[in-house]
């Protein structure tokens, strides 16, 4: 059986105007089950944010196939939606107006509009803020509104290019608690692109490290922590191990 | 104190930038009024304030201001119309098109930076002296904020929203309505308070070589007439006309983008 995401020998060179060609991807292949919160780490520049913009359709491949519950992808779809680490949130827009932007573009009427962000702002704990715009808010909660906007349209799949990395070190541990209560809470399966080993551990339930450029899979770890998960779970022996496992699977991969 | 218990700020203090600044207009009045307490005063060379002011009210009272400015108003709101237009459209076509931009972007930098006054006698050679000629001056010189603004908006887009909007399904016409416009706006409004006070200057220089009319022709007479009080009360009501314009240019910009603000 074909898992519900599928990609096989995807590969991709940039060739950028009056420069060397770049190999992003070479024969990158995974699987992702449906509702699980897959993690993916690898080094700078190894084409694991391509990958997500591949499987969002605003990049094609050179080669290879990509399918989602066994159709290929080639182009953006409303099953799959982006929560990006610079947030991407119209500074013209109110937070609620940002939130409602996916559903505007669908053509849904006001009236439903409104009650989907209304639920959403306070899943994502932002009563209060409907009329604030973006530069009027802190990172942690530009964010939030990425993530509301991202549900809004009521995706299957949820991909997450490093959305906390432009966040200071606590905030982005109080959001990634927030994360998982959201995923609880929708029930969507999720890629999540990220540099920091704790929290690709802390948050899935796998983990796939990449190689150096030209990117590919290297080793897949399943996360077999219980769940729900504290904060506390992260100086157990368990994590560390998984943490000390992963570091030495990726540690090859980096060159400074 | 307020209710609350917040210490109450002055007046003065919370407008205190209003205040400050009226305040240097009134000084720089009162200075030049009392220059003339210790020189010599000719009313052929130099005028002031309180002679320039009854000339103002003099002719504000007979009707010839406001005259003189309707009849002006008629070149500037056609070469200035004709600006907006021609100048949006260049500047977007020069942002969205790289190859047009390229080879656009020179030209247009040397003619932005040149003096065109220096061509209004051309213009007028070209085009005559009625509005069309004069209107054509203050379209030259205030087209080139438009396009200069409108290209800069275009090429500060920033892809990451247009790539928001491409992968919540939107298409083409959501990419210019949802993102461009509202991104490049700004930067025309901005291109407009710079566009005004050169389309100013091109009616008065239209109107100095080539008119019998219009509020450019009035101050040339004046100065011609040796009537330096009234020569000045219509420079000073262009000026007023000109603070009038580009404020409320700002202001409007602040109501109508208040996301801009703190920005």
């Amino acid at each position: 059986m074909a898992a519900y995401i599928e990609a096989r020998n995807v590969n991709l060179t940039f060739r950028p105007p009056n420069r060397a060609p770049v190999r992003a991807l070479y024969g990158f292949d995974i699987d992702v089950r449906e509702g699980e919160l897959l993690s993916i780490v690898g080094p700078s520049g190894c084409g694991k944010s391509t990958f997500l913009n591949i499987l969002l359709g605003l990049i094609k491949p050179d080669s290879g196939q990509i399918s989602m519950r066994g159709k290929a992808i080639s182009g953006p779809g409303p099953d799959r939606a982006m929560v990006f680490q610079e947030f991407g949130l119209l500074p013209w827009r109110t937070v609620q107006s940002n939130i409602e932007l996916g559903l505007e573009l669908k053509g849904v009427p006001a009236e439903t509009r409104h009650k989907v962000s209304r639920e959403l702002i306070e899943m994502v704990g932002l009563g209060g803020f409907e009329a604030h715009y973006p530069h009027e808010l802190s990172g942690g909660m530009k964010q939030r509104v990425g993530l509301a906007r991202a549900l809004a349209t009521d995706p299957d799949v949820l991909l997450m290019d490093e959305p906390f990395a432009a966040l200071d070190a606590q905030t982005r541990d109080l959001m990634q608690v927030e994360l998982l209560r959201i995923w609880n809470q929708a029930r969507k399966t999720m890629l999540f692109v990220t540099h920091q080993i704790d929290e690709a551990i802390y948050l899935s339930d796998r983990v796939l490290v990449m190689t150096k450029r030209p990117g590919h899979a290297k080793k897949i770890f399943d996360i077999a922590l219980p769940r729900p998960r504290d904060y506390e779970m992260r100086v157990t022996p368990e994590f560390n191990e998984l943490k000390l496992e992963i570091w030495h699977a990726l540690k090859d991969e980096i060159t400074v | 104190m307020t209710p609350d218990g917040v210490p109450q700020i002055p007046f003065l203090e919370r407008n205190r930038k209003v205040a400050l600044g009226l305040l240097a207009v009134v000084l720089f009045f009162g200075a030049w009024q009392a220059a003339f307490l210790y020189f010599p005063f000719n009313p052929l060379f130099i005028s002031k304030p309180n002679l320039i002011f009854a000339g103002l009210a003099d002719l504000i009272t007979s009707g010839e201001l406001l005259y003189d400015l309707r009849v002006s108003a008629v070149p500037f709101l056609y070469g200035f119309s004709a600006a907006v237009v021609v100048g949006v459209s260049i500047g977007i076509l020069m942002g969205w098109r790289v190859r047009v931009g390229y080879a656009l972007d020179p030209l247009m930098t040397v003619f932005y930076a040149s003096p065109l006054v220096a061509l209004a006698p051309l213009v007028i050679v070209f085009f005559g002296v009625g509005v069309a000629g004069k209107a054509i001056i203050i379209f030259l010189l205030s087209v080139f904020p438009f396009i200069f603004n409108a290209y800069a908006g275009v090429r500060a887009v920033d892809r990451l929203l247009i790539n928001v909007v491409r992968s919540l399904g939107g298409t083409e016409k959501d990419l210019y309505l949802k993102v461009i416009v509202p991104s490049v706006l700004p930067y025309l409004v901005a291109g407009a308070r710079i566009a005004v006070g050169r389309a100013l200057i091109g009616v008065l220089v239209g109107e100095f070589f080539a008119a019998s009319e219009g509020i450019g022709y009035a101050i040339a007479r004046f100065g011609d007439l040796f009537a330096l009080d009234k020569m000045f009360a219509c420079i000073l009501a262009v000026m007023i006309i000109a603070v009038v314009m580009t404020e409320g240019i700002r202001w409007a910009e602040r109501a109508a983008f208040p996301w801009r603000v703190g920005q």
